[in-house]
């Protein structure tokens, strides 16, 4: 037999690292989350402030705001990109030439850094310099300009994601389109069931899983958006596209207020991991649906 | 980050939508009460002090965890 | 048979790369221009490659030392994590831990958490907790090399997981059998099977490192600072170089141009902890 402690050895490296690097800041900033730290304070020191940080948080409108457009983001970036994902997988089941080329370059935005992917989008949207707003203009008489409306630049961080993260979508709904049986399909044919009727009744519930696992992966990573956003519009107009991410870096460090920045941070993991969760029972947990994982 | 996909427990059918194990109920607890604390100090503080949400949230925990 | 939607898929995948490539080929071209040239009716041919973008980056010394970081830090991240990944996923798959699915999940929750929450703890012990006399982790190497294990170690095991799980373990225990021990089974019968397994993490986890910004940037003031972090400092920048900032931006994503082809069957499977699999 082996012995189990050789198992532990080689697991504690790892162990160790993921504590010290991911449990310890969590439990570090449980603890200053509940204390008034402002390095450039009266009393720069920290000390024990009980609830205040969160009381403040309430009703710290900006805070609100920006969980608002966060969320807005996340629902409309991960709804466009499932559909349209789920469009392209059906396109990629079918056979057609050169097709494992296209599927190389469908991957490509995968592997890109996302700050480069900001980059192109701003070289894509700078007035004077990108095609976007010379054609917008010249074609439909469209005045865009990503540093004055907020509209335009929440919706083009919407695009920006979609382009960035569909190829994920296409490629998980793929996985799960190709593993399916043929069975059930062929019978539906038989039975005479249009394709809307094959959708709803055969590859929806057998696609379930993979799209709600998909969901689930893209909301966290929405939620947490911030380097290509930061890069496209640096968080404005004003704070129209300032996610929470954004708004924890961008506001919160300057101003060297550690039990409020520690406090606010919490409350954003507190919101992802509830988010999350209510997804994950709404969707997949229900009591109507067989347990299985 | 939230859920047990396999835990090690005895799954219960109580009031709660889903099947909860001891975790996933202690979970949806502490849920509860930090969204029930954020929601007074919002909009209920004005007139009753915290003490009576941690009370609320407390009793509302202990039916979830025994009960969910 | 269908010859006629046969080609519509195909022409219809033409368009849809042209989409996906555009921005990045607009990039490019961005780079390639004078300043002159930049503004105006958008062109979409290369007229003459204007390389001196590409020679102001890449003489200036703090370019250079961006550079240089960056591929210390991912290289030294890739090695460290495939290794421990290696040893970590071996241990879960073949020894009966107590708890093990629950370790699993537990390095899950470590990628999936926002890391702008973490930003300001890891900042704190960075500079005041994680210091030895004068030296802090603070604005080091060795300081994003640790930390980017907390979200690539977790993708590597998941990646690993698989490929371990698909290694007899007939295999393994025949060794144990004929006297080698711990050690020698790695080295001689896991490693040997699982190379392109552990090449592939080997080289995703490299570009995810090399990607990585907001710790960077948060983390680092002079000396550690990496290639993304210089990319993005054309912003803040007034009066932005446009074709400089394109000529850093290309150079960011060669990386990904170049593994594309070696890794794209995998990075779904990695991305989704194995949730879907090819």
């Amino acid at each position: 037999m082996r012995s189990q402690s050789i198992g532990w050895l080689l697991l504690a490296p790892t162990l160790i690292i993921l504590v010290i690097f991911g449990l310890v800041p969590f439990f570090y900033v449980l603890v200053v989350g509940f204390t008034e730290w402002n390095a450039f304070a009266a009393n720069p020191g920290a000390h024990f402030y009980g609830v205040e940080n969160y009381r403040h948080l309430v009703f710290d409108e900006q805070l609100l705001y920006s969980l608002w457009i966060t969320l807005r983001f996340a629902f409309f970036a991960v709804l466009s990109e499932i559909i349209l994902g789920y469009f392209l997988a059906q396109l990629m089941m079918k056979d057609f030439p050169l097709k494992g080329f296209f599927r190389t370059i469908h991957t490509l935005p995968l592997m890109v850094a996302p700050i480069a992917v900001g980059a192109t989008w701003r070289l894509l949207t700078v007035p004077g310099l990108g095609p976007v707003p010379y054609y917008l203009d010249r074609w439909f008489g469209i005045d865009y300009r990503l540093g004055s409306f907020a509209d335009q630049a929440f919706w083009t961080t919407v695009l920006m994601d979609v382009w960035h993260w569909t190829p994920l979508v296409t490629l998980t709904l793929l996985a799960a389109l190709s593993s399916l049986p043929k069975e059930p399909f062929e019978q539906a044919q038989i039975d005479g069931a249009n394709r809307f009727q094959i959708f709803r009744h055969v590859t929806l519930p057998m696609l379930k899983p993979a799209i709600l696992a998909t969901v689930f992966i893209r909301m966290m990573d929405a939620l947490r958006t911030v380097d290509e956003v930061w890069m496209l519009t640096g968080g404005g107009p004003a704070a129209a596209t300032r996610y929470i991410g954004l708004y924890i870096w961008r506001v919160v460090f300057p101003k060297t207020d550690y039990g409020y920045g520690s406090a606010m941070s919490l409350l954003a993991l507190y919101l992802t991991i509830v988010m999350c969760w209510l997804l994950y029972v709404a969707l997949v947990a229900r009591r109507d649906l067989p347990k299985g994982d | 980050m939230a859920e047990q996909p396999k835990q090690s427990g005895v799954k219960k059918t109580g009031f709660l939508p889903i099947h909860t194990n001891a975790f996933d109920r202690v979970f949806i607890g502490t849920i509860v009460f930090v969204a029930v604390h954020l929601f007074w100090m919002r909009f209920l503080e004005v007139h009753l002090p915290l003490f009576l949400a941690t009370i609320l949230s407390v009793v509302i925990g202990w039916i979830i965890v025994a009960r969910g | 048979m269908h010859k006629q939607s046969r080609w519509r898929s195909f022409f219809f995948w033409i368009a849809a790369s042209f989409i996906t490539l555009f921005p990045i080929y607009w990039m490019f071209l961005i780079s390639a221009k004078s300043r002159v040239e930049m503004y105006g009716k958008p062109t979409f041919l290369i007229r003459s490659f204007f390389s001196e973008n590409y020679i102001k980056t890449l003489t200036d010394p703090s370019f250079q030392q961006y550079m240089l970081n960056s591929i210390i830090v991912s290289t030294a991240n890739a090695l460290l994590v495939t290794t421990l990944a290696l040893c970590a996923t071996y241990a879960l798959s073949r020894f009966k831990l107590v708890g093990k699915e629950n370790i699993f999940f537990w390095t899950i929750t470590n990628r999936m958490a926002p890391p702008a929450v973490f930003l300001l703890p890891l900042f704190l012990l960075f500079t005041q907790a994680f210091t030895i006399g004068e030296w802090k982790l603070y604005d080091t190497r060795i300081g994003l090399i640790l930390l980017y294990c907390v979200f690539n170690l977790p993708f590597a095991i998941w990646t690993l997981r698989s490929v371990i799980d698909g290694i007899p373990k007939e295999l393994d225990e025949a060794a144990m059998i004929d006297g080698a021990n711990t050690w020698q089974v790695m080295t001689r019968v896991i490693i040997p099977l699982a190379r392109p397994g552990l090449a592939v993490t080997a080289i995703l986890t490299w570009v995810f490192a090399w990607n990585e910004y907001l710790f960077a940037a948060t983390l680092t003031s002079v000396k550690a600072r990496t290639i993304t972090t210089g990319l993005a400092e054309f912003v803040t920048v007034t009066g932005t170089n446009w074709g400089q900032m394109a000529a850093t931006a290309t150079l960011t994503l060669l990386p990904a141009l170049l593994f594309l082809g070696l890794v794209q069957r995998h990075i779904v499977a990695g991305l989704t902890f194995g949730a879907v699999k090819e």
